[in-house]
């Protein structure tokens, strides 16, 4: 065994650099496998919650410009009607904090910026993946809660250092922290959970064009009737339009349960017939679709690095060991010649080069691992962290670079041993 | 009687260097070897001495002739049996001493001693035991390069000794070696050979050597002479 050490640093520069083109196969392979796990995980976390609902979006609404209409609530009570339908929540969604020109998405790519989502605690709907959260204290929000009550995610509290109890304002409003949800590792964690009302109100502040909307709704709404009929037609008819604006109406998006024993596509079509003027909806099972086929791209990435990896660490092991077997072809005839089977020359090589497997293997592993700490602690400021460390990754990426020097070294180790004794002895 | 370790007849073995260039290097040799001879195989370059050692040391394989090892018909053995048969029954030395370079004399020897079959706990106790009688105890530690040629050819006679084997096959012993050096390396030998009846058969070209030996083995042509 210590031969073996001994043999690798006999030629130490060669050595270094054959290791040190595993490090960087290895590296490559830890810091994408980090992120295809973190993605993966936020993928599939994402994939459930999209899959145990049927989602509604206002026609128009386009995800790459992040353009959003409203949905107003006659066509909700009206969804709700629809066969198989079990019940309707209307929903609201906003950044938690006002977005920054420069960086409008407020992420770094990867992961979910801090989002507030406003529930609709009254609406019965459940998803059917998404029952409940775990929560790591205090409770989620529940029927009748106070409009000033918040249930934040995992990374929202680490990132703001909140307890339940503790006051967090928001877009300088005050809220109280009710419960904290467990961690996720994905949606959930970035989420600020509150009720719909209080939503709504934020998102009409945050939004001039509707911000407008209220003013002149509530303007309007101060006219009494007896006023209006003595104006004229034209200010009436404004005034009439303004007062239609309802800020029941300002949902930009709605979760659909389905009722037991209903098929969720069937529902979907019913659905889509009756309303393809007003909403656009997502099947769970399409959805579904979609998320796996961008899953399995970015899964084939990954692979790719790894294939990468495997082909250039181990055509540079083949090589060096290669080089050593024939430096040492004279060794191996004298140790065949006292005595050594040609199984334990092979082990002997094979076993070698799986050593310089392992040792790029451990480094390139732990600098991958080093880095995607250092960017996760730069991008956690944002509440992305792009990577997802794992004990048994780490363990999986040590082992795959020992398996991968193993398999290097078998054909040079196998040459070696089956080298004729006579022929290496006359080397002497 | 004494008991036979190696008895051959007719020995061929020819290498197709090229072609048009075959060598007959061994042509119809005979060769007996008893328990406890120190016998010396002679004659000029090219007659064949090293090719019927390693055929003698199973290193290389006959084309033709009978050969029997302590018994043991050698012409239907496969490889791998050879590699037993070398680590137990055989002890080889060669003329560049040819330890391995990245062990010391200490781990040297123990490392034959593990192709023997000897456990751990055995394997230290025979080499140091075989340290002290080749006078080599406080040169353990060094790696061969920090020898001199007299010292690495003590180690690899201790190496050869490991396993205590039936005979010793040693290729131009003192070839490397000064004069006064060859005469210290021959004389261990012999004593080996007188105090543990120690059968050894080498191949010289140093008659001086040679005549040491208890018997001389001619060879000229691949043929005995």
């Amino acid at each position: 065994m210590l031969e073996i050490f001994r043999n690798m640093f006999r030629r130490k520069l060669r050595t270094i650099l054959t290791i040190t083109g595993i490090t960087v196969g290895i590296f490559a392979f830890t810091v994408m496998g980090s992120m295809a796990l973190r993605f993966n995980k936020m993928i599939s976390g994402g994939k459930s919650f999209i899959t145990g609902q049927i989602t509604v979006f206002p026609k128009g609404t386009s995800f790459t410009t992040g353009t959003t209409g409203l949905l107003p609530l006659d066509v909700l009570k009206r969804i709700e009607k629809v066969e198989g339908v079990e019940a309707v929540a209307a929903g609201v969604e906003l950044a938690l904090k006002e977005p920054d020109p420069d960086n409008p998405t407020g992420g770094a790519g990867l992961g979910i910026p801090p989002t507030i989502e406003g529930t609709d605690l009254d609406s019965g709907h459940r998803n059917r993946n998404w029952t409940t959260l775990d929560m790591k204290a205090g409770r989620f929000l529940q029927k009748g809660d106070l409009d000033s009550y918040v249930t934040v995610g995992y990374t929202i509290a680490t990132d703001n250092n909140l307890k339940v109890g503790d006051k967090f304002a928001i877009r300088g409003r005050d809220f109280e922290v009710v419960g904290i949800v467990d961690q996720t590792l994905t949606g959930p964690d970035s989420y600020v959970f509150m009720p719909l009302k209080p939503a709504r109100e934020l998102l009409i502040e945050s939004n001039p064009f509707l911000k407008s909307l209220k003013e002149r709704s509530d303007e309007a709404a101060k006219i009494s009737d007896a006023a209006l009929a003595s104006l004229p037609a034209e200010s009436r008819k404004q005034i009439l339009e303004a007062r239609a604006f309802k800020f029941e109406d300002v949902t930009q998006v709605a979760a659909i349960s389905w009722q037991d024993g209903q098929d969720p596509e069937a529902v979907v079509d019913r659905i889509k017939e009756q309303f393809k003027d007003e909403v656009m909806v997502l099947s769970p099972a399409k959805m579904g679709e979609q998320i796996d086929k961008a899953s399995a791209i970015f899964n084939a990435i990954i692979l790719g690095s790894a294939v990468i990896a495997l082909i250039v660490g181990g055509f540079s092991i083949i090589n060096t060991m290669i080089m050593s077997i024939s430096e040492r072809k004279k060794e191996i005839g004298i140790k065949k010649a006292i005595g050594a089977s040609n199984s334990s020359i092979a082990w002997d090589y094979t076993l070698e080069a799986g050593f310089i497997g392992i040792v790029g293997g451990v480094i390139g592993m732990a600098l991958g691992v080093l880095v995607a700490i250092l960017i996760n602690a730069k991008t956690k400021a944002s509440g992305a962290e792009i990577f997802l460390i794992r004990a048994w990754f780490m363990a999986v990426v040590v082992g795959f670079s020992f398996v991968l020097g193993i398999i290097a070294g078998v054909i040079p180790a196998l040459r070696a041993s089956k080298m004729k004794v006579v022929d290496a002895i006359r080397e002497l | 009687m004494s008991r036979t370790l190696i008895q051959a007849k007719n020995l061929r073995k020819k290498y197709q260097m090229s072609k048009t260039n075959i060598v007959q290097a061994l042509d119809g040799v005979d060769i007996e070897v008893q328990e406890g001879d120190f016998s010396a195989i002679v004659g000029p370059s090219g007659c064949g001495k090293s090719t019927l050692l390693h055929i003698l040391g199973l290193l290389d394989k006959l084309d033709e002739g009978e050969y029997n090892l302590d018994g043991l018909d050698t012409t239907k053995i496969r490889e791998k049996d050879a590699n037993q048969i070398r680590a137990k029954k055989i002890g080889f030395i060669f003329q560049g001493f040819n330890l391995i370079p990245s062990l010391t004399a200490l781990e040297n020897i123990m490392q034959a001693g593990k192709y023997g079959g000897l456990n751990a706990r055995q394997r230290k106790e025979r080499a140091e035991e075989l340290l002290d009688v080749m006078g080599l105890q406080e040169r353990k530690k060094h790696k061969p390069n920090e020898l001199s040629g007299g010292q690495q050819q003590r180690v690899a006679i201790a190496r050869a000794l490991v396993n205590k084997p039936a005979i010793i096959l040693a290729d131009e012993p003192t070839g490397e070696l000064d004069s006064a050096t060859s005469k210290d390396i021959i004389d261990l030998l012999k004593k080996l050979n007188q105090e543990n009846n120690q059968t050894f058969l080498m191949v010289t070209h140093n008659m001086e050597v040679a005549e040491m030996c208890k018997k001389i083995i001619r060879l000229k042509d691949g043929r005995n002479a």
